[in-house]
Order: C-alpha cells, then structure tokens, then sequence
C-alpha cells in the first residue's frame, strides 16, 4: 500500500508555468493530469472540476498532482520538495467583485413592479452569511486498489458510492463494471462527503492506476479545513413593498459563493432561492439567483444546502418590516404564512397540511414564547440583556425539482437467504444518522422478523442496488419506503428454504406538478418538513459574549421511526446552526488564504454551550413515506440562524442586523457605534 | 511513543535535570498536543514535595505539579483562584493540568497566571545547587521567556494568605467550555478606614505577558472613595493609553475595548 499526498497550490489564481519535481526514489511516483487514462473532469453536476489542475491554479489548495510511495514521511518530503513555478494572475477573492456566474436562475410571478409603484413603504436590505466547515469525526480519505480481474476498487469516507462510481469510472475511461466504490465507517459527513470524495476518490484511483498498487490519501485536519468544501458564504439582497400592513411583493437576489469550480452549486443555489420567499404567501414575487466564481476553495454541500442562507435572511427581512411597522414580529409573519393548498413561490402547491399554527402554540407551551418576547421588549438595563427570537421553516424532502423522478430513479433491493436472514441492499451510506438502525427495522416491522435476521452492511456498488445518494434528508422517506414496499412484496412471496430477492422502484407521487426548471415552476419538493424554533439569549454588554439561555425546537418530520435518533438528529442539527449563528467564524485573507484551519482557531459548539436544549415532534404524516416519515435531517439547521439573530437583535433594544455569524467582537461594535 | 524518566523524589529529579537535555513534564496538556519529535520528558507528577497544598504563616503553597481539579477541592484555596481555575477547559484537562505547567508553558493566555500576578504571588525555583524565590511578574521575560535555567524547576506558588477576598475575575472566551482566553482579568482590592489600600489589576492574553501597571494603580491607592471617584476617567485613559495589545484572531480592537469594559466594572463593583 502507498501513501499519497497532493501537492496543493499555493497562490489563489496562476498559470503553471512548471512543477520542478525532485528526483524519486524507486517505487515513488509523481502523478498528476498526464498520468488521467480518460477525461480529466471530475463527475459532479457541471463537470469543471479537473482531477489535477489543467494549466491554471484557480484557489489555493487546487491539486496539482500526488506523490505516492511506501514511507509516509518520505512521501511527504518529496511533495514539500516540489517546486512550483507560477505566473500569477489577478485573483477574484469577494463575491461582490465576482464577474462571473456558474448558474443565473431567475423566476417569479405577479406583476413586481406595479406592487412596488403602489406600494406604501418599500423595505431595502442586505443580509450575509458565511463560511461553515462540517468538522466531522475523520478528515477526508479515499484508498483505491487495483484488483486482480482488472476492476479499481475504491473505498474510504463518504455518503455517495454511486457519484463515486461514474466519477472515477469516466477519470479511469472505463465503464462503470470496472469499478466499484464502498462505504467504510464514516463518522459524520454533513454534506462534506456528498461530491468531495468523488474528486479525492478520482485522484487515488489515477495514482493507483499508475502506481498499480494500493494508493490511500487521508488528509490531516488542516488540509481538510483549508481546502475541503464547506458551506457557500451568501448575500441575499430584498426589497419589499408593503402595502396596508401587508407584504404585495418581494424582489430577492441571491448570491452565493461558488468558489473555484461550480461543484454542487446548481442544486444549493436552486434549493436557496426556492426557500428565499420563505414560507410566506408573496402576490408578487421576483427571485434571481446566481452563484458566482471566485478564487477560493469550491463551496458545497452542508446539511440545509442553500437553505440556511436564504431562511435567515427572509426571517430577519419579516422581523424588521414588523418592527418597523410597530407590530409583532410571530404575529406579522403568522399574518402572512402560507395554508395548505396554497401556491408555493414555485407554482407549486402545499398538498399537505401545513401545521406551523399548531407548532407555535406547542413550541409557546414549552418555552413560554409570547411572554418572554413581551418582557424582553420592555427597556433594560444592566450589564446582562435578554433577548427571544422565533423563526418559522420549511424543508423541502429529497431532490430538488423532478430529481428523484427524472435524475435518481432509485432502486432497493431486499435478498432473502435459505437460513431466513434478509439482507437490505441499498446504497444509503450511515454517516452517524443512524440508517442502518431505521432501515432495519422497517424491514423487520414489515416482515415480523426480529432485528438481528436483518442484515444491513456498508454499501458496495458491486452489490447494492442504485437508491441514489445519501443526502437531501431523502433516506427514510425515499428508500426507506422502497424498503418498506420490497419488504411488503417479500412476505407475500416468502418461501421457507429458499433464496428470494425482491426489488423496488421510486414511485413519484401523480397528483404533484411537473418541475420544470427552465422556468423554476411546479412542485419542487414531494413533500415538506416543518418547523418552528426559539432561541433565548443573554448577552454580556461589557464582553459582547451572547450566552444562549435555551434553544427550544418543534419539528415535523412526520412519522419518527426511530425516535432516539431523531431526536439525537435535531439536537444536533440544531446546535450545528446555532453554531453557524454564532462562534463558527471562517474567512480567507487578503490573499485568499483560509485561515481558521484547526479546531483552535475554528470553534464549534459544546454541549456547555446549548446546555438547555428541548426538541419536541408534530407529526403529520406523508402518505408516501415510510409509516408516514419525511426527512428530517437537515430541517434542525436551517431555522437556528434567524432565531438566535431576532433574541440578539432585542437583547441590544431592538437593533436590526444583518449577518451571521454574530460574534462578540459584533456585540460590541454594534454597541460602540449605536449605543445601547 | 513517548521517552522519559519518572522520578520519584524532588531531588532525584532535579540531578537529572541538571545532566540532561530533558522537558519538564507536570500535567502533559499542551506538551502531549505538541508532540515535540523526539523529545525526553521528567515527569513531576509522582513526586510528593511537589503535590501538596500547604498553608503557613502568611502564605498559600501550592505545589507545580497539583492538578486544577485538586485545587477546587482545596479548602485553602482563596476564591479568586478557584473562580479562575473553575473555568479552564474541561474537566478531564482539569485532571491533568497543573499549576507549574500552567507557568512553565509562559503563555500570557494561562487562566492561573494573571491571578497570581493581580495577587503579587511569588514562585519558588528549586535546581539540585539551591533554590530562589521570585514574583511573578519578574518571573515572565517576554513572550515565551521566562526567568528559569534550564537546570530549574518551579516548586511552588506562594498566594498571600490574606488580602484577597474581595476581587473581580473575567475570563472571555468564544464558548463556554474548551475556550482559549481571549480576554481574562483579575482584580484585587481593599481599603481600610474610608481609604484605598490595595487596588490591583491583571490582563491576560491580550500581549505577550501578562500585563499589569503598578505605577498607574498608585494613582488611587490611599485615595479616599469621593478622590479615586473623581480621579477615575483620569485612571481610565491613562490604561487606554499605555495597554498596547498584539493583533490576533480576534481583533485587538475589540479585546482592548472588554478590557476596559471590565477595568471599568471592576471599579464600579468596589464603589467607585
């Protein structure tokens, strides 16, 4: 077996004009874009993404080839050894200066202008996001190994054995029956394994192509913070206008930023803007949406997916406008919340009950909302200040648009062995959120089998059957009904003694519109997740600290299967986005550097941090999940960032802000320039 | 793999040191993090002389390789010191870190230290040709310099036994546990007879040492309350003057600002 380690680039836009690499040893190699048998493009949605640079770097990390050998350390010394000759070129670092968009996707309805011409106050506001690294347990790692029947097989940490398949299948020029990818242990991945392990996964199968050994590559914590994807940093603008009380039209830009290489971008992008409107009913309603190239390592996915961005920026815009107006904020966006068989800002319909008025009062019970919100209000004084915010969320489950129909197709199997076991075979990858558990005991409700008959392995392409990835909160409410329905089918044709296997396929619900996304119309989700979460605060005006009091969540997820790990799944979730909200501050230096590149620089939440944390279930169920089950993974997230803002924004007397993450250092500039 | 020797007396360990290209290890916190190639360890934390709390006459010894977690068992531990050492990390850090470490490790960010320095604590060294009592704020050279030979150990931290007990301590961090400081503060104060008898003030991580200004504390000290109130915005920006921060993360402009924040409440609290 050999290490591999990637020479990383240094400067964040240049022409290579010629790596000097020092003499190797035998048995070490230097691998880099000549050594790719077929296409230098890594598979991912546009395929931009070169395995090992073409003859530009465009962000500082961008691989430009990979040493490999036996001794780790000798390995290292020979990358290090490398010398890079650069002629820079003049980098695009901010997303405001940003000429260049990935994707521009524009949509609306109604008659925007006419609503702002009559319009009796029209609302103009800028809202920013940043950064977020998914910090799970292991660091990016991939190893390919040569087999003797000529296939490259590929394993390591990751949440998507099939994108790893057609990517490393088109890189090797091979078809994908000369490959085959497997899950191991992953411990977290949040979105961080969906598409990065495709490009890792591509370059260890090229070195060990021409190496013809074994190659691994595990990054270290650093070389995964700095140049791994995290979360798109955002600015989303919107003009409102507002009429007697009432909001007519909203005019949303959206801009995220892409990085490098456009990735996943086009999926953030369109789940972002189809959130922008939030869950409010908009008569007018113009949404543009771009996500743009700078010079920085490429964004991707992070539990939300474009999401977070949008939902804390049209939950602040709701909040000000109310503020503005002198009324409450809960009761100006419960004025303005969409009812089941309402449009959504896509045309398409809430077919399902939409049950945030009876989540409000739920969550109010629980945390005492109304009442905190009114006396926080009331002027303070102190050094301590006390803030409550409420903010009010969808999350649409699985793929965007007709995806699951049209691009997915997903297909389960269930195989039952003569001793009676039955093993699921289904690409679903456990990355700490539990499927295997759930999955098992769907099939072993269905089948009246006991637990440990049920066999749930990590996947292998070689042996699954394609349920898709392993992302977009569609697990459960996707494959898991595939599952539920190959289990049903398996007990009707069960015969004792012998071997069976049954196989299902995605059933699009037919009562949902066609998406159509050149016009960004129809129904974009199967279904929705809800939720209504609170947050209290206290902040420290001598320190800027903001302590948060408590965090206080009611979720729809539909039919909880595995109650334990749902709950465990929204705790989480939801001290990931306060975290976002607050401490988790990331950004690149003048010259495109990031600079928070380990866990002291980078603060993520402890439990002392959100020590009173209460998630609670409103379950409407979905017909067309498993037991009634929706997604329920990313949903906690999203809402955090607009909570924790709207408690801050009282704490400090009723300021409007305008960005996340809210640090400290925030509190008391806000102080020093404003007041308090 | 970790090389090192474990001695079992104070003076066995202290004629290794003078021998040997050796680091002292206490509680291993920070050194086990660094992983420094190569490296041999003395591990202190079996040898008694240095695992003892004591208390004479007029002081409170605690001993270098006494871990946090015994200190806030310790009922002669002033409050000051437990409030400060309450707050660092995590439990099991508490387990392992120790007061010399805490020293030995001359970073200005250390929770014990800027106690000590607003309390004029005093730090005994012990090396196998004699030993020498030293305060703390001459102990601390500069970033990562300390007045210790390579043949030295830290003993013991010499508290006063009285004259802390009415204090302020802050310490800012970015989260509640498993904070770095970004900001700590102690104050220590007393007056007697309607006069100022003690005013001290320390700031911690904010430059490379510790930082604390003895001559501008003289400007309220013997004051009466109705003086040292009138003299205070004249106290309070000669601090804002002479503080100098070094740039970190976390801007030096924001940590300058809690400082005086806190100078500010500090004094507030104690009625002026």
């Amino acid at each position: 077996m050999l290490f591999g380690k990637l020479l990383h680039a240094t400067v964040a836009r240049a022409r290579v004009v010629k790596v000097t690499v020092p003499e190797l040893p035998e048995g070490y190699f230097y691998v880099d874009a000549k050594d790719v048998p077929g296409d230098n493009n890594v598979n991912i949605v546009l395929d931009d993404t070169p395995v090992f640079c073409r003859e530009t770097v465009e962000y500082i990390g961008e691989p430009i080839a990979m040493l490999c050998g036996p001794e780790e350390k000798i390995v290292e010394s020979l990358r290090d050894a490398c010398l890079v000759e650069y002629e820079e070129l003049e980098p695009v670092l901010d997303l405001r200066r940003a000429t260049q968009s990935f994707f521009d996707y524009a949509y609306g309805h109604g008659d925007v202008e006419k609503a702002f011409a009559e319009a009796d106050k029209i609302y103009d506001e800028e809202f920013e996001t940043g950064y977020q690294e998914q910090a799970y347990l292991e660091p990016q790692g991939m190893m390919a190994q040569p087999e003797s029947d000529g296939r490259m097989f590929v394993h390591g940490s990751t949440q998507c054995i099939f994108y790893i398949r057609n990517a490393v299948a088109r890189v090797l020029g091979c078809g994908p029956e000369g490959v085959h990818i497997m899950q191991d242990v992953t411990g977290g991945a949040f979105g961080g394994k969906e598409a990065f392990p495709s490009i890792l996964g591509s370059q260890v199968a090229v070195a060990a192509h021409k190496c013809g050994k074994p190659v691994r590559c595990v990054f270290d914590r650093r070389e995964d913070m700095e140049y791994s994807s995290k979360r798109h940093p955002s600015l989303c603008r919107y003009r409102v206008a507002v009429k007697s009380g009432r909001i007519t039209a909203m005019d949303i830009d959206v801009i995220f930023n892409a990085g490098a290489y456009s990735t996943l971008s086009a999926v953030v992008l369109q789940r972002g803007i189809i959130a922008s409107p939030g869950i409010y009913q908009v008569p007018n309603l113009h949404i543009r949406g771009r996500a743009v190239k700078t010079n920085t390592t490429p964004s991707g996915a992070y539990r939300g997916f474009g999401a977070p961005q949008t939902f804390f920026a049209v939950e602040m815009m709701m909040d000000h406008i109310a503020r503005d107006l002198g009324v409450d904020s809960l009761a100006f966006k419960e004025a303005h919340c969409s009812k089941q068989g309402d449009f959504t800002s896509t045309r398409g319909r809430y077919h399902d009950p939409v049950p945030i008025p009876a989540m409000i009062e739920e969550l109010d019970k629980v945390c005492n909302y109304r009442e905190k919100r009114k006396a926080y209000g009331l002027p303070q004084s102190g050094r301590f200040r006390r803030g409550i915010g409420m903010s009010l969320l969808f999350h649409g489950a699985g793929f965007t648009g007709s995806g699951e129909r049209d691009i997915i197709k997903a297909v389960a199997k269930l195989r039952k062995y003569k001793d009676g076991t039955v093993e699921i075979l289904a690409a679903s990858g456990d990355i700490g959120q539990g499927v295997r558990t759930t999955f098992s005991k769907i099939v072993a409700h269905e089948l009246n089998l006991p637990m440990d008959r049920i066999i749930c392995n990590h996947p292998d392409t070689a042996r699954v059957a394609d349920s898709g990835p392993t992302v977009a909160s569609r697990s459960i409410m996707v494959v898991g009904e595939l599952l539920r329905r190959a289990a049903e089918k398996l007990r009707r044709e069960w015969v004792d003694g012998e071997e069976q296997e049954v196989e299902e396929h995605y059933r699009h619900p037919d009562y949902l519109i066609p998406f159509d996304l050149s016009t960004v119309t129809g129904d974009a989700y199967p279904t929705y997740a809800w939720a209504v979460n609170a947050i209290e605060v206290e902040v420290d005006t001598l320190t800027g600290f903001i302590r948060v009091l408590g965090a206080y969540g009611s979720f729809d997820v539909g039919t909880p299967i595995d109650e334990n790990i749902v709950i465990g799944q929204l705790e989480g979730g939801f001290l990931q986005g306060i975290g976002y909200s607050s401490m988790e501050k990331m950004d690149y230096d003048a010259k495109g550097r990031i600079r928070n590149h380990s866990f002291s620089d980078y603060l993520i939440p402890t439990a002392q941090d959100v020590p009173n944390l209460q998630c609670i279930l409103h379950v409407e169920k979905f017909p067309y999940g498993p037991y009634g089950a929706k997604g329920a993974g990313e949903l906690p997230l999203v809402g955090a960032p607009a909570a924790f803002l709207e408690a801050v924004e009282q704490a400090m007397g009723g300021k409007s802000l305008h960005h996340i993450p809210f640090t400290a250092e925030d509190v008391l500039s806000v102080i020093e320039k404003e007041g308090i | 793999m970790v090389n090192g020797v474990v001695p079992s007396t104070l003076k066995e360990a202290l004629e290794i040191l003078a021998e040997r290209d050796i680091i002292p290890y206490a509680g291993g916190t920070d050194l086990m993090v660094e992983n420094r190639k190569n490296a041999e360890y003395l591990f202190l934390n079996k040898i008694p002389e240095l695992r003892q709390i004591r208390v004479d006459e007029e002081e409170i010894r605690i001993g270098a390789a006494v871990t946090f977690t015994e200190a806030l068992a310790d009922p002669n531990v002033p409050m000051l010191m437990k409030e400060a050492v309450s707050r660092i990390a995590a439990p099991a850090i508490r387990n392992a870190g120790t007061f010399g470490g805490n020293l030995g490790n001359g970073s200005a960010k250390a929770d014990t230290v800027v106690v000590e320095f607003a309390a004029d604590a005093k730090l005994r060294l012990v090396s196998a040709i004699g030993e020498r009592i030293v305060n703390v704020d001459g102990f601390y050279l500069g970033r990562k310099k300390l007045d210790l030979r390579k043949d030295e150990l830290i003993a013991e931290v010499l508290l006063p036994k009285h004259g802390l007990d009415r204090y302020a301590y802050e310490k800012v961090g970015g989260r509640n546990a498993l904070a770095i400081s970004r900001v700590s503060f102690a104050g220590v104060f007393d007056s007697a007879d309607g006069r100022i008898t003690k005013l001290s003030a320390a700031f911690g991580a904010v430059a490379d040492t510790v930082l604390r200004y003895k001559d501008l504390e003289a400007m309220l000290i013997g004051k009466t309350f109705e003086e040292a109130k009138h003299l205070k915005p004249e106290y309070l920006k000669a601090y804002d003057e002479r503080m100098m921060l070094t740039k970190g993360r976390v801007s030096a402009e924001y940590r300058k600002q809690v400082c005086m924040n806190l100078l500010d409440a500090f004094l507030s609290k104690f009625g002026i």
